[in-house]
């Protein structure tokens, strides 16, 4: 009886989450939320919906400890594990192709091998071959706690090694770079697909949901059908640079963010399993594809594949033709994978967040952060001065000078203020920074800067200077194009455009290393200020540079050296992972998705992982076309505010490079700085420096924040008031309440 | 049913008159700024959602003012009705067989054209046939003249105004019994510098092989309550693409910017214009085709929401944009933002006339975004209103209006002129009589000789001499080039000097001129260094030129004539040029009279030295000196020829090096 009950609920319930995947679109326009229906029905006991979860007998026991059981198909070495917290078994491939999958034999192949391989030939054409459908020799071997298994292809003569490790979070992968060996010089191994079915899931017979770190986190939910008319690649960190030369400047459109962690993830029955997988090694090579059910097959998969061969066009005249030739050599790197997974309550995106904020912590790149005063801090960023042309000489326009940044300062009823100078250098904002500290006469004086700093570290807050370390800026001197510069594949300079629309070739790790450390020695330690660093930790690209290549793998590595022999105090704008290390504060933190329309709900994921340990700030909110939004979802996601200012009248930069900042008077935002700091200190003081334990959706646009400390923050995005029992939110506003924790 | 069941949801956040703002737009958001540039402002529209509808090749959309949407599902032959989107009834099935363009009219008749039976249906509310009709009968119409339907509208009183394929004639209008009444707001042809020359030197039967040069025909029509009709044409330059014709068929528009692509057009009830593009780009102006902002991206497969790929249609409703998507077989709605929602107010009271109570406004949008020009006209026009001419004054400037900065201007000094006229005259002539009183005892008394033998002390010196030199020339032109000729007076050190001058007034007078009269709305936008490259490579042109000319065809100049006559030909420029510019500062548009005039005769004035220049250091007949004018301007045109085509020629020979050098770097 119990048991068609449990039946019966479970069949309510994946009706429900099948109408609910026509629901996602309420999830995105009210600051991302699950609907009601997800949130609401945390009890999910039945497991009807189950997919394969028995294991085959063709599959042995390789290792076991507390939370997992890892067993193994010796003859595609997919993998399974069995969750003895909840029973449930993660398989890393399907058991079996039926008819009704609807896969061709390439698919089938791929989708019953633990791993897969696209080959490229001399000319740049590619073949894939899996383990079940090449000619192979395949010897697995059991390890202390897992296996590793070696797969030799024999066509193309490439050979390589995984390692499958059982740890107490979940299962490691490993491709170790020396075990790849491409025996036959006319063939190249181009990608890697390391289990790219792992916990695939058949259309919408099971409720859950993929996550991708695209913007601030982004949900796409199983469904019968998907929006999405072709598959979603995406390289971490951003494509590479190196590769492509350059990145054309198109004004007119808005940069999607690039994915900045290296986590994917996906949601089997919501509250019940989840994993993530986490890229430890290889992440600057790895790209994620996301195969929405509908999109070529039937089956909701993401994986990570690995490039180790690439191809490019090598221009040999300037009209532009040219052949298509292969890099020269094989991407030298190993791959290392965590799968964690998690069970119970801990199984939806906030749970993801948390696993991988604990493995950042146990890893000790996070570090809880001391401030814990109850005022949340506000990222002022000042324009010092940007150059004008008189005649044929050039000078520079002072917006806001030492003495008129302390005056304002000084004027505004805010605390813990987070001031960034920017445009501080001889002629300011778009002339090439000096490597020493020397600040442009017209704006004052290091001594004058030094008192400034000193005041505002004595009242809470935090003062830097802007910096972007690996921008040369075009048509600027101060750099040696000969040496300094970065070179792509076709040995071309690097040329792109950063964050305030100004184009840049970038330096190569040498000169970035030189210059850097040159004026954050003179910075750190004349001033109390730190370096707020622009592009370092968002911009990722490989540099052959005769003599001096430089992999993107061993470029976070250089950089992370570079910033670890400082000890002054580094923030970033939108840092990948890699400097999270480094990060005293996050600056420009998306709130939101680059909207790929089969995305279904926006989560702050990212907020979350960051939260307790790295304090984080929005983009200038002058730029926002909806303030009372934005602020709303500032509160929901728990990110403090930012504005952009000047002393002088905007109208003063109109025909400079700096024309992007187009509203900035403090004579016009004062009042308004005031009013929403106040507003957002009062939301978000009470729990600064505290993680984010839970987030719900009470109803459509109405959300709940839970933090470690017992304080609860609900978000009414709605035009209506919401009240619900003891709590009642005014239209468009938010509350704070205690809730037992 | 189960398209249609989950658009439900959809319709639910539209209640919200106002939701939250969802993913990164993918596009940045331009509006018109100072100095005829475009310049970033906050997002005006955010995409809001997209919509999958059983839709093929869908070719345009209407929105009725309740709300409905309609939609000319092409390839599918039917008219879609759409409510909260829902579909709630389909038309015209069997009927249709591609309609290409719609309107629905206020009773919820659709007039329908069908692009591919080439004719005009017209369906009842019901979906009914009304009357079907094709190619008109009337010889008015035009014998060999096609009808090829595509776009329609339909004006208050039943005119149907046709939008023909390939119709130079302009708009086909009928009435709804299929007879024709005229064309309607044709474009017009232009001809090509490149155009003007092959009718010059090509024969008749080479000519006959190119496409005639016909106007081009719009591609969409919209029409106003006022029963203005609104076309885009595509095609065209971007500021000839969109226009509006009054009931006379006469175009109002003049310098709108638009795009070379645009699809569609929709004007509102409350004073906006939007319109969008092959690139997926939408243009929004206020109905004098203002333009108040540009936002928009293509897809290129990325599914950014937002992003179009083959717009076809656009329509309004409220705060909402829809366009239809040809490609994707979806609507994308796009929500007006809080910025754009103060503005659009703003201009819906100053359209209405309401300028008091539209400044307000503006001068909130003014807050958000300085650089925002059309608020300052707003504004500007408020103070006018206001009798606030000063604050008029520089609001029209920030608004770049030399029109109502002249006006304003006008009220001031009138007020000035009101004030002080009484006083200056009785100075001026008090000025006056104590000059001649002084003339009359200088006269007597001889006071000013010690100046003037000063004076004539200075004439030793030759540079003085050659500067007094040049005031001979107002008198006696044709005599002083013959002390030139004999190196009687005048040197090449003076000449230069003179150049210099010219160079330097060039530029002076560039910035004094008034706002009024300025071709730039800023000293800002001056660009010095191309002002100075080309007077001086004018002057070194036409001195080259011309001596080079000369001694070819028997002129008797030297090249230190030529030089030092060129140079003192040009006095009344160097004379009168800043003055004039200073007087245009207390000019009016009223007085552009003065202005030009005087410009003129300066100009004619340098003409007729270098004309007399030419002739009298030459020594030329007149017939002579107009043949080695016109040889001398040639030159000066094969010089700047030569100079391309050198640049032309090194440029390849760089190409060619440098693309051995790659070649030879990556082989070897």
């Amino acid at each position: 009886m119990v048991r068609i009950y449990r039946l019966f609920q479970g069949l309510i319930l994946v009706g429900f989450l099948l109408g609910s995947s026509a629901r996602p679109l309420d999830a995105l326009a009210f600051g991302g939320g699950e609907p009601s229906v997800l949130a609401a029905q945390p009890e999910i006991g039945d497991v009807d919906w189950r997919n394969h979860q028995e294991i085959p007998d063709y599959f042995e026991l390789v290792a076991e400890n507390d939370n997992f059981q890892l067993y193994v198909d010796q003859s595609t070495i997919a993998f399974k594990v069995l969750d003895k917290r909840s029973g449930y078994i993660w398989s890393s491939n399907l058991d079996e192709v039926t008819k009704d999958d609807k896969l061709n034999k390439t698919w089938t192949a791929f989708a019953r091998s633990g791993i897969s391989i696209d080959y490229l030939d001399q000319k740049a054409i590619s073949e894939r071959l899996s383990i079940t459908n090449s000619e192979n020799t395949l010897n697995v071997n059991l390890t202390e706690d897992g296996f590793q298994a070696s797969v030799k292809f024999i066509d193309p003569s490439i050979s390589l090694v995984v390692m499958v490790t059982l740890e107490p979070d979940g299962v490691r992968v490993e491709v170790p770079f020396e075990s790849i060996k491409e025996e036959d010089p006319d063939f190249k191994l181009g990608l890697l697909y390391v289990y790219p079915f792992f916990a695939a899931t058949k259309e919408d017979s099971v409720p859950g949901y993929m996550f991708i770190p695209d913007g601030c986190g982004s949900l796409v939910r199983f469904g019968a059908t998907t929006k999405a008319t072709n598959i979603l690649y995406a390289r971490y960190y951003g494509s590479d640079l190196g590769m492509l030369a350059s990145i054309p400047y198109n004004p007119m459109v808005n940069r999607p963010y690039n994915f900045s962690i290296p986590v994917i993830g996906m949601v089997h029955g919501h509250k019940q399993n989840a994993y993530i997988s986490v890229i430890e090694e290889g992440a600057s090579y790895a790209q994620v594809q996301m195969h929405p059910a509908g999109v070529i097959t039937r089956f909701n998969f993401l994986f990570n594949a690995f490039i180790y061969n690439e191809s490019y066009f090598q221009a040999t005249n300037r009209s532009g033709a040219g052949v298509i030739t292969l890099q020269p050599s094989t991407n030298a790197y190993d791959v290392k994978i965590h799968y964690r997974f998690l069970t119970g309550d801990d199984s939806d995106y906030v749970g993801m967040a948390k696993s991988y904020q604990k493995y950042l912590v146990d890893k000790g790149i996070l570090q809880r952060s001391a401030d814990e005063d109850g005022d949340i801090g506000i990222r002022l960023e000042f324009l010092g001065g940007e150059k004008e042309k008189v005649l044929i000489w050039q000078r520079l326009i002072p917006m806001t000078t030492v003495d008129q940044m302390a005056g304002i300062l000084e004027n505004l009823d805010v605390k813990d203020p987070e001031v960034i100078y920017y445009g501080w250098q001889p002629l300011g904002a778009s002339s090439m920074p000096p490597k020493s500290l020397k600040l442009d006469s017209g704006l004052g004086t290091v001594h004058q800067l030094a008192s400034l700093a000193d005041s505002i570290v004595a009242s809470g807050g935090n003062f830097y200077l802007y910096l972007d370390p690996q921008a040369a800026l075009m048509g600027e001197k101060g750099y040696s194009p000969r040496y300094d510069l970065a070179m792509s594949i076709t040995n071309f300079n690097l040329t792109g455009y950063n964050n305030r629309n100004e184009e840049n070739y970038y330096f190569n790790f040498d000169a970035v290393s030189e210059r850097y450390s040159a004026l954050s020695e003179d910075v750190f330690s004349e001033l109390n200020a730190g370096l707020a660093l622009d592009g370092i930790g968002s911009m990722l690209f490989s540099d052959f540079k005769s003599k001096n290549v430089l992999n993107r793998e061993n470029a976070i590595i250089s950089y992370q050296q570079m910033l670890a022999e400082d000890d002054g105090i580094t923030s970033f704008y939108l840092p990948n992972d890699y400097m999270f290390g480094y990060v005293n504060a996050y600056y420009d933190i998306p709130l939101t998705n680059n909207g790929y329309v089969y995305t279904t709900d926006v989560v702050p994921f990212l907020q979350i992982v960051l939260s307790g340990y790295v304090p984080v700030y929005g983009t200038a909110l002058n730029f926002s076309s909806n303030i009372t939004d934005e602020l709303l979802r500032h509160v929901d996601f728990g990110v403090y505010p930012s504005y952009f200012l000047t002393y002088d009248v905007t109208a003063k930069i109109l025909n400079t490079r700096s024309n992007w900042i187009y509203t900035s008077s403090y004579a016009q935002w004062g009042d308004e700085i005031e009013r929403t700091y106040k507003w957002l200190d009062n939301l978000l003081g009470p729990v600064e420096g505290q993680a984010i334990i839970a987030r719900k959706v009470i109803v459509e646009g109405v959300v709940a924040t839970t933090y470690a400390n017992g304080k609860q923050i609900i978000v009414n995005y709605t035009n209506r008031p919401f009240s619900a029992g003891v709590i009642s939110v005014n239209a468009k506003d938010a509350v704070i309440r205690e809730v037992v924790p | 049913m189960k398209k249609i069941l989950w658009l439900l949801p959809i319709a639910f956040i539209l209640m919200f008159t106002s939701t939250s703002v969802n993913a990164e737009t993918p596009y940045t958001t331009w509006a018109w700024g100072p100095g005829g540039g475009l310049i970033r402002t906050q997002d005006a529209y955010t995409p809001l959602t997209e919509i999958d509808l059983p839709i093929s090749a869908a070719e345009d959309l209407f929105v009725t003012s309740d709300g409905s949407i309609f939609i000319a599902d092409t390839g599918n032959g039917r008219i879609l009705e759409l409510q909260d989107f829902d579909i709630v009834a389909s038309y015209g099935e069997g009927i249709l067989k591609g309609p290409t363009g719609l309107f629905v009219d206020d009773d919820g008749t659709m007039y329908i054209a069908d692009g591919k039976q080439d004719s005009i249906v017209i369906l009842d509310r019901n979906g009914n046939l009304i009357n079907q009709f094709g190619r008109p009968v009337e010889p008015l119409f035009g014998q060999d003249k096609e009808f090829l339907p595509r776009k329609i509208a339909v004006d208050a009183r039943q005119n149907l105004y046709i939008i023909s394929e390939g119709s130079a004639n302009g708009i086909v209008m009928m009435n709804t019994n299929g007879n024709f009444v005229g064309y309607f707001g044709a474009n017009t042809a232009k001809m090509s510098l490149k155009m003007i020359l092959q009718r010059l030197f090509l024969t008749k039967e080479q000519l006959a092989q190119f496409i005639k040069n016909q106007a081009a025909s719009p591609s969409n029509i919209a029409i106003d309550r006022q029963s203005l009709v609104y076309t885009v044409t595509a095609g065209t330059s971007r500021w000839e693409s969109i226009s509006t014709f009054t009931i006379s068929g006469k175009n109002i528009f003049s310098g709108t910017f638009g795009s070379t692509s645009f699809r569609d057009i929709n004007v509102s009830d409350n004073g906006l214009m939007i319109t969008v593009d092959g690139n997926g780009q939408i243009y929004e102006y206020d109905v004098n085709g203002a333009l108040l902002f540009v936002f928009g991206a293509q897809d290129t497969g990325d599914q950014r929401l937002g992003t179009l790929v083959n717009p076809t249609g656009i329509d309004r409703y409220e705060d909402y944009i829809y366009v239809l998507d040809k490609d994707k077989n979806v609507l994308v709605v796009y929500q007006t933002t809080a910025f754009a929602r103060l503005v659009h107010d703003g201009v819906r009271l100053y359209m209405d006339g309401f300028y008091s109570e539209a400044k307000p406004y503006f001068e909130e949008v003014v807050n958000y975004n300085g650089s925002f020009i059309w608020s300052y006209q707003a504004i500007a026009d408020a103070y006018f209103k206001e009798r606030d001419y000063s604050n008029a004054l520089a609001a029209y400037k920030y608004a770049e209006n030399p029109y109502g900065y002249s006006q304003a201007f006008w009220e001031l000094r009138n007020l000035a002129l009101q004030q002080y006229l009484g006083t200056a005259l009785v100075c001026l002539t008090g000025l006056w009589l104590l000059q001649v009183v002084a003339k009359r005892l200088d006269k007597r008394y001889r006071w000013s000789n010690p100046i003037r033998t000063w004076f004539k002390n200075l004439l030793q010196y030759k540079l003085v001499d050659d500067f007094v030199f040049m005031f001979r020339f107002i008198k006696q032109p044709a005599d002083s080039f013959y002390y030139i000729k004999k190196n009687l007076r005048g040197s090449l050190g003076f000449a230069a000097l003179l150049y210099a001058l010219v160079v330097v007034i060039r530029v002076l007078s560039l910035y004094c001129t008034g706002f009024t009269f300025s071709k730039y709305p800023s000293p800002a936008y001056i660009r010095v260094e191309n002002e100075v490259v080309i007077a001086i490579l004018l002057i070194l042109l036409w001195n080259a030129a011309n001596y080079l000319v000369s001694t070819i065809s028997d002129g008797e100049g030297r090249v230190r004539d030529v030089i030092i006559g060129s140079a003192y030909s040009l006095f009344p420029y160097v004379l009168f040029a800043l003055p004039i510019a200073l007087i245009s500062n207390i000019l009016t548009l009223n007085e552009i009279f003065i202005y030009n005039f005087s410009l003129d005769i300066m100009w004619f004035w340098v003409g007729l030295i270098l004309f007399l220049m030419v002739k009298e250091i030459h020594n030329y007949s007149v017939s002579e000196t107009i043949k080695n004018i016109l040889t001398t301007l040639f030159t000066m045109a094969l010089f700047v020829l030569t100079g391309y085509i050198l640049y032309v020629l090194f440029n390849q020979l760089f190409d060619f090096v440098s693309a051995i050098l790659q070649e030879v770097r990556l082989r070897g």
